[in-house]
């Protein structure tokens, strides 16, 4: 009974006390809000949450939006095709996990109009289709975008069949054995469904239609597709589904993983993205580390006080806690309707832009954020704060009993394991965060001794300055400047680490934007190739380079194509040889194309190996065949089981598990042929070039039955050199993918809008950073210029001691930036973006040139209230000091 | 307005200057001092009338928060006036912007803050220092020494003001008042923290100052031993200054 009543009466005392301390703590921050520091810190938090709010709001949306937009160029966000019919179970487990469907068939067939004869592609959509974007067709309002297919009876086709069979608008065609009437011309269709592999010129019909053609037989090669669209969760959901589908050999196309032709692009703009994100809430954490500095050694008169009055340690920690805890509740508050708004503006500057059509933002940014704000505060600043409750009460006596700073080493653990801990968050990758994190901190050391050996070099300098005859020369000022710097050599030391780390950030988010930038422009250069042509024969293949020659580039090469399928690998059966991952793939289902050749081709790159070599160039003699009637008598004085060297592409040996060394058997017609991989190539599949997974050398290849295939750049949309091709090599397919590349181009282009709108955030984040900490420090300095004035100082002398220290101040720092933001811009690119590391000179220049002006010029303004107060007043002979 | 023609008619108003042949250094009349606070307005000083020749050791008493500090910041044109005037050196600070009276000041006036403002960062030396950086000299870094050793400082040197006891940070900022040579010195309570004996010492220096250099001061203090060997005491109350008597002072 006793203990029951007396756990009741101390748990109302705890109650009493905490609602007490929550009291305190409020008013003490009411009272704290008119200090410099306070309002810093505050700017600082709520600058974090803005940040990683609106990035994070902004990413989210553009993500989403740019998944659907991909979504669109794929024809939805989950695609699976395969060479029957789908079954109707499938369909309603789709369905029912909350897709829309969308049924197409393609198949390849002759077109009529009159008497004359053409083989297209035909695709043949459903009501349903498209579903997402609309299809830019012209029903003779001129080209349009219209968000459906044809209607029964109806065709829409491409513009080329009027060039090939005089196909025109209302004119009547001939599919198989029904009549359909031309409606549309297509410009471009909706989505890159079905694909280009055909090469045959497009005719889009209903699939209402399609019994009357009497196309579909058994045997006739007819691919079916099932377009779904639905929320990623939904896709998700069908996993097990899929790998299932996939195994079965159906060819599954998943948005989330099948970015076509974009991927690399957008998984760096992403990345990008979000380091961005990461650097606006680093240079939060180190304005928040600053104000956190001063905000304490503020204090310590105040916990000293409170530990006279018979405060614990445990109470001194609480009430600071709370205020600090107000204040991140109100900075969180703050900073996420600012997130919220600058997305929203972020976006209806983008839109104007952005075609695309962005989704609502999700409640998760926002939680991130005021996650972020409560982690930057614990990390950036817990460990300085604790020194407030390590205070002893007879500081109040004894100035010099300050309880020994934060050790700098607990400081920047701290704020290094939160921010590692964000970074993981953020980029999902936690080696890459660990290796970032132990870099950043061995640079951080680094940097320490550089900028202490760059503090008393101004200083050594300084005192080398002439004196300086009049009263505010420059040099005197220069001299002055540098010595209030190097003496508070502590200060100054904190100051130049932190604006170097804010540099560092603002110029490396700027020089990743601009190597992200080239290298996607490298990727689709202006000649990037808009033709392809194929099935050149070989006995054409001189009078088709010659009708190209002049019109083209020079680089334009002919790659002979042999089509074979894989058989072996390593002596074994394909699907027992390769690893379970690899079991789908379409390699082994698919004839590959096969080319030789005796040099690299363009825009592939040797990862391991070597290249053939003058001796592997195989004479006819070498060539190992089975086919002893076919290879004539040269293969009868050889062994058939010679193997040639060939070269493979890296990505797909590491999902076939093979390496150098290893064989591969092809089966070539009737024939069979056994390489060795003696290299491994990587090479860009989204460059539209043509692209190859084996070359042979040649000697070897030349046997078999080949034609020829080449892309080329045409600038001159009037040139008249397809028809002369599409005249003179009947038997030649011509693809224009202009309208392909256009659309890539386009995503690219709003990619990098927002890419570059994110650099402009977070230039004025590292603006905001350096503009917190300089207030932060202002009334030092406003301590300092109050008494050099009652000592008889000038306006312009003050005005450019002052202005001397912020650009030595900026100089030193922006160097050091330099330095911070080469090595780390090196790790990022080589560990994360998958680019090429290189050097900067500019940068070397820039950044103390800009750091000194940037820093001076926030600095000027900062003090230029303080030069017109009097004194008594800025020295605070009456007020608050 | 030239001063030598002034001088002559203003001596024979004052009274027991032994410089009254000379311009006065400082001349204050009808000064007056408001401050606001909130919506309320507060007289600090009103009417207020002074004449300070060179060489003139001068101590002004009075009540705590009688403006005594706020007084001797307007007489250093660390402040402007509300209303009345005031003469530097035979300039009329009305006439000077915030730069014009930090000029006027530079080199020529010392101040002894009532809190020191000693800059926390700096040691010893550098904030005697300070004040010489703006007149720079080859022999700054020796003068600075030589004066906090006179103030019985000379083996603190590289100490920071947090590491000082009150009298010394006392006797740092006495230091840097006369370090650049002032004409004038204010000093607010310059002896308030010390001990009767380092108290005794560093008066015995600054009235020596005034007998070799002919050093004027202006002291505010509450010691009448201190007051007692000024050449004339002030009483400021009620916004005004009144001559005290010897025997005023005595008591
Ligand atoms: N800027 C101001 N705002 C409000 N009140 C002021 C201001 N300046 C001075 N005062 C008030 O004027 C009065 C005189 O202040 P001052 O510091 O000059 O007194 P003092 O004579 O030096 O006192 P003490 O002997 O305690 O140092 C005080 O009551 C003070 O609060
Ligand atoms: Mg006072």
């Amino acid at each position: 009974m006793m203990a029951s009543g007396d756990s009741r009466r101390d748990t109302r005392r705890t109650w009493g006390n905490g609602l007490h301390w929550l009291g305190l703590a409020a008013r003490g921050l009411k009272r704290d809000l008119r200090a410099a520091d306070v309002r810093a810190l505050f700017v600082a938090l709520a600058l974090a949450v803005a940040a990683s709010t609106m990035i994070g709001f902004f990413l989210d949306r553009l993500e989403r939006g740019l998944t659907r937009q991909a979504g669109q160029m794929l024809g939805g966000d989950l695609v699976l095709e395969q060479g029957e019919p789908f079954s109707s179970e499938l369909k309603s487990t789709l369905r029912e996990a909350g897709l829309t469907l969308s049924d197409q068939v393609d198949l390849v067939s002759m077109i009529s109009r009159g008497e004359r004869f053409q083989p297209a592609s035909l695709k043949v959509v459903d009501s349903a289709y498209p579903l997402y974007g609309a299809s830019r067709v012209d029903v003779g309002n001129g080209v349009e975008p219209l968000p459906r297919g044809p209607a029964p009876g109806e065709a829409w086709v491409d513009p080329r069949l009027e060039s090939l069979i005089g196909l025109q608008l209302g004119d009547e065609v001939r599919v198989g054995r029904t009549t359909l009437t031309v409606s549309g011309i297509i410009e471009r269709e909706a989505d890159q469904s079905g694909g280009f592999s055909s090469f045959n010129p497009r005719l889009m019909m209903h699939v209402d239609d399609l019994a009357a053609t009497g196309l579909v037989q058994p045997g006739s090669r007819v691919e079916y597709e099932i377009l779904a669209a639905g929320p990623p969760a939904a896709v998700s959901s069908l996993d097990a589904r899929l790998a299932a589908l996939k195994r079965d050999g159906v060819e599954v196309r998943d948005v989330r993983v099948d970015r076509p032709g974009l991927g690399r692009a957008l998984e760096r703009a992403e990345k990008y993205l979000a380091l961005a994100g990461l650097a606006a809430v680093l240079l939060a954490g180190v304005a928040v580390a600053m104000a956190t500095r001063r905000y304490v050694d503020r204090h310590l008169d105040t916990a000293a006080l409170l530990r006279c009055f018979g405060a614990s340690q445990r109470q001194l920690t609480r009430l600071f806690a709370l205020q600090l805890g107000w204040l991140a509740l109100a900075a969180s508050v703050c900073g996420a309707l600012l997130g919220l708004a600058g997305q929203a503006g972020l976006l209806a500057l983008l839109t104007a832009f952005l075609p695309l059509e962005l989704p609502p933002p999700g409640p998760l940014p926002l939680a991130l954020g005021v996650l972020t704000a409560l982690a930057v505060l614990v990390g950036f600043a817990g460990p300085t704060l604790l020194r407030l409750k390590r205070v002893s009460a007879l500081k109040v006596l004894r100035r010099e009993l300050d309880p020994l700073p934060a050790s700098a080493w607990l400081v920047v653990a701290m704020a290094s394991l939160v921010f590692g801990g964000l970074m993981w968050l953020y980029s999902g990758d936690l080696w890459l965060s660990a290796a970032l994190l132990v870099g950043g901190l061995v640079m951080l050391v680094i940097l320490g001794g550089v900028g202490m050996l760059l503090l008393s070099g101004v200083l050594r300098l300084a005192a080398l300055l002439p004196q300086g005859s009049h009263g505010s020369s420059p040099t005197r000022a220069l001299r002055l400047g540098a010595r209030q710097l190097g003496r508070r050599r502590q200060a100054s030391l904190g100051q130049l680490l932190a604006f170097a780390v804010t540099f560092a950030a603002m110029a490396m988010i700027g020089l990743v934007r601009g190597d992200l930038l080239t290298a996607w422009q490298d990727q689709l250069p202006e000649d990037t190739p808009n033709y392809f042509a194929i099935n050149i024969q070989p006995q054409e293949r001189d009078a088709f380079v010659e009708t190209l020659a002049g019109a083209v580039d020079d680089r334009t090469a002919l790659y002979p194509m042999v089509r074979g399928r894989i058989t072996a690998l390593n002596g074994q059966a394909p699907q027992e040889a390769v690893p379970e991952s690899g079991r789908g793939s379409n390699a082994l289902r698919r004839e590959l194309n096969l080319t030789w050749r005796d040099t690299l081709p363009e825009g592939n790159r040797l990862v391991a190996g070597e290249w053939f070599g003058p001796g592997d160039t195989v004479s006819g003699a070498e060539a190992s065949s089975n086919d002893a009637a076919n290879a004539g008598d040269r293969a009868a004085t050889e062994p058939s089981d010679k193997v040639v060297p060939i070269s493979l592409e890296g990505e797909l040996a590491d999902r076939l598990g093979l390496a150098l060394g290893d064989t591969m058997s092809f089966t070539i017609g009737a024939d069979t042929l056994t390489g060795r991989i003696t290299s491994l190539r990587d090479l860009d599949w989204d460059s539209f070039r043509p692209n190859f997974y084996v070359i042979f050398p040649p000697g070897v290849l030349e046997l078999f039955g080949h034609t020829y295939i080449t892309a080329f750049h045409l600038g001159d949309a009037q040139s008249p050199l397809p028809g002369q091709i599409v005249e003179n090599f009947p038997a030649v397919s011509l693809l224009n993918v202009e309208a392909i590349l256009g659309q890539v181009r386009e995503l690219l282009t709003q990619v990098t809008r927002s890419v570059e709108l994110v650099l402009g955030f977070v230039l004025l984040a590292g603006i905001s950073v350096l503009y917190a900490a300089l207030i932060a420090s202002r009334p030092l300095r406003a301590h300092e210029s109050g008494l050099l004035r009652v000592f008889g100082a000038g306006d312009r002398l003050i005005s450019r001691v002052q202005g001397a220290e912020f650009a030595i101040l900026g100089l030193a720092s922006g160097l050091m930036g330099a330095l911070l933001a080469e090595l780390a811009a090196a790790g990022i690119y080589a560990g994360w973006l998958d680019l090429a590391p290189r050097l900067h000179p500019w940068l070397w220049i820039g950044l103390p040139l800009g750091g000194a002006l940037l820093v001076g010029l926030i600095g000027h303004g900062l003090s230029r209230s303080l030069r017109r107060q009097t004194p008594m007043a800025s020295l605070g002979l009456l007020g608050e000091s | 307005m030239s001063s030598t023609t002034s001088s002559s008619t203003m001596s024979s108003t004052t009274s027991t200057s032994s410089n009254h042949d000379l311009a006065p250094i400082l001349q204050a009349r009808h000064l007056g001092k408001q401050v606001r606070s909130g919506d309320r307005s507060l007289t600090i000083l009103s009417d207020l009338s002074l004449t300070v020749f060179p060489g003139e050791t001068v101590a002004i008493l009075g009540e705590s928060g009688a403006g005594k500090s706020t007084l001797l910041g307007l007489l250093a044109g660390l402040d402007a006036p509300s209303s009345g005037e005031l003469k530097l050196f035979g300039e009329s600070l009305a006439a000077l912007d915030e730069d014009g009276r930090a000029q006027l000041r530079a080199g020529r006036v010392g101040f002894v803050f009532q809190n020191f403002q000693l800059l926390p960062t700096l040691t010893a030396l550098e904030n005697v220092l300070l004040p010489l950086e703006l007149a720079p000299a080859a022999d700054n870094d020796a003068r600075a020494r030589d004066w906090l050793m006179r103030v019985g400082l000379g083996e603190r040197l590289d100490h920071l003001p947090k590491q000082l006891s009150g009298g010394e940070q006392q006797r740092v900022a006495l230091a840097r008042a006369f370090v650049t040579g002032a004409e004038l010195v204010f000093a607010d309570e310059p002896t308030g923290n010390l001990d009767p004996a380092t108290g005794e010492r560093i008066i015995e220096r600054l009235f020596a100052l005034n007998r070799e250099a002919g050093t004027t001061l202006m002291l505010v203090t509450h010691d009448h031993a201190l007051a007692r060997r000024c050449d004339r005491c002030l009483r400021l109350i009620d916004g005004q200054l009144v001559d005290m008597t010897l025997e005023e002072v005595g008591a």
